[in-house]
Parts: C-alpha cells; sequence; structure tokens
C-alpha cells in the first residue's frame, strides 16, 4: 500500500486533538484510511439520545474523490437504506477536494436533524414520510431506542 | 422423448461447446459481460429522443433484472465519470502564476493542505474569477475530473466561455466602426 499522504495525518491529527461536539471518528490500527466513527442524534430530531456508528472509508484517491460512509446501526431515515447507504450530495456529484471527513460527518448530522424525503433512497421510508410525518417519525424514535447506543446520562 | 437439442437438430453444436476448453470459456464469459456492459450503458445514457431503440425502457427493465444490483451501480458510476469530464489539459497550466513573495506563511492549499512556503519554489496558481489559490499540481488533477473551484464551486469553464463571446463582440464593435 502507498504511504498515507500528509493530508489524510493532518486531518487525522485535528479529529484528535480538535474534535466535533457529537462526533467521534477513530483510524483503524491495521489501515489508517478506515475510521470507526459515532455521531450523536441531534437534539430536537427522532434521532435524539442516539448514539449512531459508523464506517467511514478514504478511498486511495482521496481527496479528489469523496470518502465512503456507511451507517453500521439500522435507522429509519428517508435518505438511509436498509444497507446503511447514504443519499448526500457532497458523497457523490457535488464532492470537492476542498472539503474533509470533518465536514461530510457534519453534513451527516444536518441530514439527521432535517431528512429530505424528496430525494429518498430508502423509498419505502420516504413514502411513510411524506404520507405520514407524525408516524414516520415516531417509528424512526422507536428505532433510535431499539438499535442505536444510548447516550449517557 | 427426444430432448430439446435433438428436436431442433444442434446435438452436434452442444458437444463441441462442450469441448471447448476452460479458458476460452472465460474468454466468452468475458465477452458476454461486455457486450451486458455495453447494452446496459447504451439504453441508460439514451434518454428518448433521437433514441434509435424506441423500446429502450422495457429492454433496460428487462436488463436490470437479469444484472445483480452491485454491477449495475458499479456501470452506472463509470458512465458518470465519463460524464463528469473535466478541463482541457491546458487549461490549469495557463492560470496565472503567484509570485512567491506574494504567499503568507500560513497560506495552504486546501487541497494537500500543505503550506506553500514549505516548498522553495513553490508552483500556485490563482483561478482567474474566484481569485482562490491551490498548487498547481493538486488543481490539475482536480480539473482534470471537474470544472468547479473546490473551494466555491464557482464552473471555472463558465466564464471561459462569457469571455470569449465579450471579446468577439467588442472586436466585431471596431470592425463596424472602421466601415462607419
Amino acid at each position: 500500500m502507498a504511504s498515507l499522504p500528509k493530508r489524510i495525518i493532518k486531518e487525522t491529527e485535528k479529529l484528535v486533538s480538535d474534535p466535533v461536539p457529537g462526533i467521534t471518528a477513530e483510524p483503524h490500527d491495521d489501515n489508517l484510511r478506515y475510521f470507526q466513527v459515532t455521531i450523536e442524534g441531534p437534539e430536537q430530531s427522532p434521532y435524539e439520545d442516539g448514539i449512531f456508528e459508523l464506517e467511514l472509508y478514504l478511498p486511495d484517491d482521496y481527496p479528489m474523490e469523496a470518502p465512503k460512509v456507511r451507517f453500521l446501526t439500522k435507522i429509519y431515515h428517508p435518505n438511509i437504506d436498509r444497507l446503511g447507504r447514504i443519499c448526500l450530495d457532497v458523497l457523490k456529484t457535488n464532492w470537492s477536494p476542498a472539503l474533509q471527513i470533518r465536514t461530510v460527518l457534519l453534513s451527516i448530522q444536518a441530514l439527521l436533524a432535517s431528512p429530505n424525503p424528496n430525494d429518498p433512497l430508502a423509498n419505502d421510508v420516504a413514502e411513510d414520510w411524506i404520507k405520514n410525518e407524525v408516524g414516520a417519525k415516531a417509528k424512526a424514535r422507536e428505532w433510535t431506542k431499539l438499535y442505536a447506543k444510548k447516550k449517557p446520562e | 422423448m427426444s430432448t430439446y437439442e435433438e428436436e431442433h437438430g444442434i446435438q452436434q453444436n452442444s458437444r463441441a461447446t462442450q469441448e471447448i476448453g476452460e479458458n476460452s470459456q472465460e474468454e466468452q464469459r468475458r465477452q458476454v459481460r461486455s457486450q451486458l456492459q455495453g447494452l446496459f450503458q447504451n439504453f441508460g445514457s439514451s434518454g428518448g429522443e433521437g433514441n434509435r431503440y424506441s423500446d429502450s425502457t422495457l429492454l433496460l427493465q428487462l436488463l436490470s433484472q437479469l444484472l445483480p444490483e452491485s454491477l449495475q451501480e458499479e456501470w452506472l458510476q463509470e458512465m458518470d465519470k465519463g460524464k463528469n469530464a473535466g478541463c482541457p489539459d491546458s487549461f490549469a497550466s495557463s492560470l496565472p502564476r503567484i509570485n512567491k513573495r506574494k504567499l503568507k506563511v500560513t497560506d495552504n492549499c486546501s487541497i494537500c493542505y500543505t503550506n506553500y512556503l514549505e516548498d522553495e519554489y513553490p508552483l500556485v496558481v490563482e483561478l482567474p474569477h474566484c481569485h482562490h489559490k491551490f498548487d498547481l499540481e493538486c488543481l490539475s488533477v482536480w480539473l482534470s475530473r471537474s470544472t468547479t473551484c473546490p473551494l466555491c464551486r464557482d464552473d471555472v469553464m463558465g466564464h471561459r466561455i462569457i469571455n470569449e463571446i465579450d471579446t468577439t463582440e467588442a472586436e466585431l464593435e471596431e470592425d463596424w466602426g472602421m466601415y462607419g
């Protein structure tokens, strides 16, 4: 494997020394391009009080190519499918090499706070969200309780 | 009871196929795969008008059912890469270069995060409209696959075309002046 680009080392150091509130990202010991991530559900969202686990991988072409991110924790959200794949513009067509791990994770946290059922990845969830928002949010809250780790008091 | 092969008199052929070695079977598989990929991408990209396959939607649906989802996604991504082709190679190297004396110690390239002045001979360029600066090397790689500024998403090629139109109009006006 090629040596780790300086940029990745700098980003990793900054993530540890100056972490984003509500988000952790730790590189794997054997593979410094693979990160174990946790995101706290935003307050006043159905994901409140839950801690969601994700995996993030920096492809060889990073930062010319976006990081690959996936939810490991089951989540009921119109833009996240049952495999944990995320529908988010900055991870696809709107990626820019000036973005970074930190900004991507913040965007995902923002996506939890404001789901976008009009650009769905999980079609059935999006339909539910549009037809019956109250019910869908209740289900999202229930799933958070069932599957996400509890935020320590 | 006669088999399909016997009925259609193709027993010879089927035996011949069996005799083909493992290698050529692999080769055949590869050929079928690339043919399928071609069909899939062709149908996927041809949107309605000017399309020589009138029933392409139906065919695409059939193909989609035959192919595993992961493979379809891979092929679609390949197509996207082709579509989002970047600027011509000459564009990045034609950008104005920034004199070392104009760079501050803290200025760094937002693509590689390296301070420009760490390099004794930094090669830094500036985009003409948004004035964002980058290492030429880093920006060239990005502009080979995109036409946007990494920092503000300004379409760098868009401006160039407008400029060209502007100059031709100016020239036209000059010509009119001469004849007037």
